[in-house]
């Protein structure tokens, strides 16, 4: 029964080679959904390239119903898969920088680093300039500490929250993501920029 | 009737999530076992520690292993196996399972016979949480063989000498803690408060 | 043009796999920001040991004798690196390229990529998690911060967009 590493005393080489495969699964996924790409990336808040919304929500849905399913047939403890902690400000303050460091650079970590990888060099720079924030981040660590640290929540869960099972969200997450696909196809035709999707 | 890649997918996700949603999943927990499994983990020898082993973990106070005492909160107060943790059996299932079975210890539950603790560790086990153990005979064996035990006859083998000394100085650690104080007694036991298990994860 | 890349459905379904995957065998998702961090600590640990001991941020890398780099993130990374450039290999994308509007020039782009990236890793820190680690693992796991984190992200992308628009329209 999964998850493995942990509980099955891994030893450190093949946690790490493990991470690797995963790895490159996830730079390929990327690459071929093409996000190696910053203006296909940056379409998103532009219109003319939706690709972001259909691969984002369609990946987190799969992997959501796959592991509940998983978990029904027991091959997998979900009580042992680890569930990101909540810090209110935190993740509202830390999530509004990251969206006008997207917009500006184009990237998310992920994808500046597959993109990197493919030789765009907008790409390098801004995984130059992620490093750089890294940097500054830990540099900085004293001063804002309190505030990183405020208002924590523990891993909490949005179905407990609103008092749902995990299969109906599950469901009304489904059910939200159709309709945006359908919005979104709407959208393309309607903001469609065949000069910009026809050289990306 | 022809449908893009889109609409393909939709359907698919909607019928996968009208399953889940009806799925009789039990939210956060969900038992496995099969008859023949549980059939069989009564006969297994290695899911049970005697009061004897108990003891040698309780003098040499061995962090890889836990002690979960299941018995109710003001029995608990009044003595207990020295190092071990209240987890009334009614309450197993209400606190946070994986914050005190999920970590990396072995955990032995006890009673004051068999049944609570047996039962505690079925449930455990078809939870997913492998690394769980009963003490056979519960706190009646442990007062037979360990607290009660005398030997009779001049010449003991080594091993018998030291079971002996194992059942000395147990019993010893036991009276100790249990005649303590009460407020020395909730002190030791904060001390032994368990930890949440922090999973490994994230992107920091 | 439009059909060389996979459909991103197709695409998306591949990736959840991956992540499920992740999930199934380590229990944990994906990330990428993290993997980033841990090259900065282990830049900061080679270059100024004394430095990285006392920071009371950088220490706790250091503890037990650690090597930052020999982390599930950073492997993570270095897989990315692989598989990006496999995939690019194999779809015949290699090349060197900075993708812009044709309005503004090269070196304006490069300042905002920069810019962009260490804003995004920034924030990407203080939030625990960029949009693969805190967003779309944890929509996998059902997890608040994940959602939180991800509308905060599409939302103020939305906003800022229209600040920013030559540089990509």
């Amino acid at each position: 029964m999964g998850p493995f590493t942990s509980a099955a005393g891994f030893p450190v080489w093949l946690d790490l080679l493990i991470a690797i495969i995963i790895g490159i699964g996830f730079g390929f996924s990327l690459e071929q959904a093409g996000f190696s790409s910053s203006r296909k990336l940056a379409g998103m808040f532009y219109g003319y390239d939706t690709t972001v919304l259909k691969v984002f929500f369609t990946a987190a849905i799969v992997a959501l119903v796959g592991s509940q399913f998983l978990s029904y047939f027991g091959l997998l403890n979900l009580n042992l898969v680890f569930v990101n902690e909540y810090y209110v400000t935190s993740a509202i303050v830390g999530g509004v920088i990251m969206g006008l460091g997207f917009i500006m650079g184009g990237f998310c970590p992920g994808t500046g680093v597959c993109a990197m990888s493919i030789g765009k060099i907008d790409a390098l720079f801004y995984v130059l300039g992620g490093l750089t924030g890294a940097f500054l981040f830990a540099e900085t660590y004293p001063l804002i500490r309190p505030f990183a640290e405020d208002a924590y929540r523990g891993p909490v869960k949005v179905n407990e929250v609103l008092g749902l099972s995990p299969g109906v969200f599950t469901l009304l997450l489904i059910v939200a993501a159709v309709a945006m696909f359908w919005v979104a196809e709407i959208a393309e035709k309607k903001f469609a920029r065949p000069e910009i999707t026809d050289k990306i | 009737m022809n449908m893009n890649p889109r609409q393909k997918l939709s359907v698919i996700l909607v019928l996968l999530g009208l399953v889940l949603a009806f799925l009789p999943l039990s939210g956060k927990y969900s038992f496995h076992g099969k008859p023949d499994q549980l059939l069989l983990r009564a006969l297994d020898e290695s899911s049970f520690f005697t009061a004897d082993q108990v003891a040698r973990f309780v003098i040499t106070e061995d962090s890889t292993v836990q002690l979960i005492d299941l018995r109710p909160q003001q029995e608990f107060n009044r003595f207990s196996i020295p190092g071990a943790v209240n987890v009334p059996y009614k309450n197993m299932l209400q606190k946070d399972m994986e914050s005190y079975l999920g970590r990396d210890v072995r955990t032995i539950f006890y009673a004051n016979g068999d049944r609570q603790a047996n039962y505690a560790l079925m449930i455990a086990k078809g939870l997913g949480f492998d690394n769980t153990y009963v003490m056979k005979g519960g706190l009646n064996e442990w007062y037979r063989l360990v607290m009660n035990s005398s030997f009779t006859g001049e010449k003991i083998t080594a091993r018998e000498n030291a079971l002996f000394e194992t059942r000395i100085r147990a019993r010893k650690m036991f009276t100790e803690l249990n005649s303590m104080p009460d407020s020395l007694k909730a002190r030791y036991r904060e001390s032994k408060e368990i930890e949440r298990k922090k999973l490994d994860g994230g992107c920091e | 043009m439009k059909n060389k890349y996979m459909n991103p459905y197709l695409a998306g379904t591949l990736l959840g796999l991956v992540l499920l995957s992740s999930m199934y065998i380590a229990g944990r998702g994906l990330g990428a920001s993290g993997g980033l961090k841990y090259c900065v600590v282990s830049i900061v640990g080679a270059v100024s040991k004394p430095h990285a001991e006392k920071s009371e941020y950088y220490s706790k890398y250091f503890e037990d004798e650690q090597k930052p780099l020999f982390n599930w993130l950073t492997m993570i990374i270095f897989g990315v690196l692989t598989g990006g450039f496999i995939s690019g290999a194999v779809s015949g994308r290699l090349k060197f390229k900075i993708e812009k509007s044709p309005n503004i020039s090269n070196v304006r782009r490069l300042i905002f990529a920069f810019a962009g990236g260490m804003l995004f890793v920034y924030g990407g820190q203080l939030a625990r998690g960029c949009t693969s680690g805190a967003a779309l693992s944890g929509m996998a796991v059902l997890s608040l911060a994940g959602f939180v984190t991800m509308m905060a992200i599409f939302g103020s992308a939305y906003f800022f967009a229209w600040f920013f628009r030559k540089n990509w329209i």
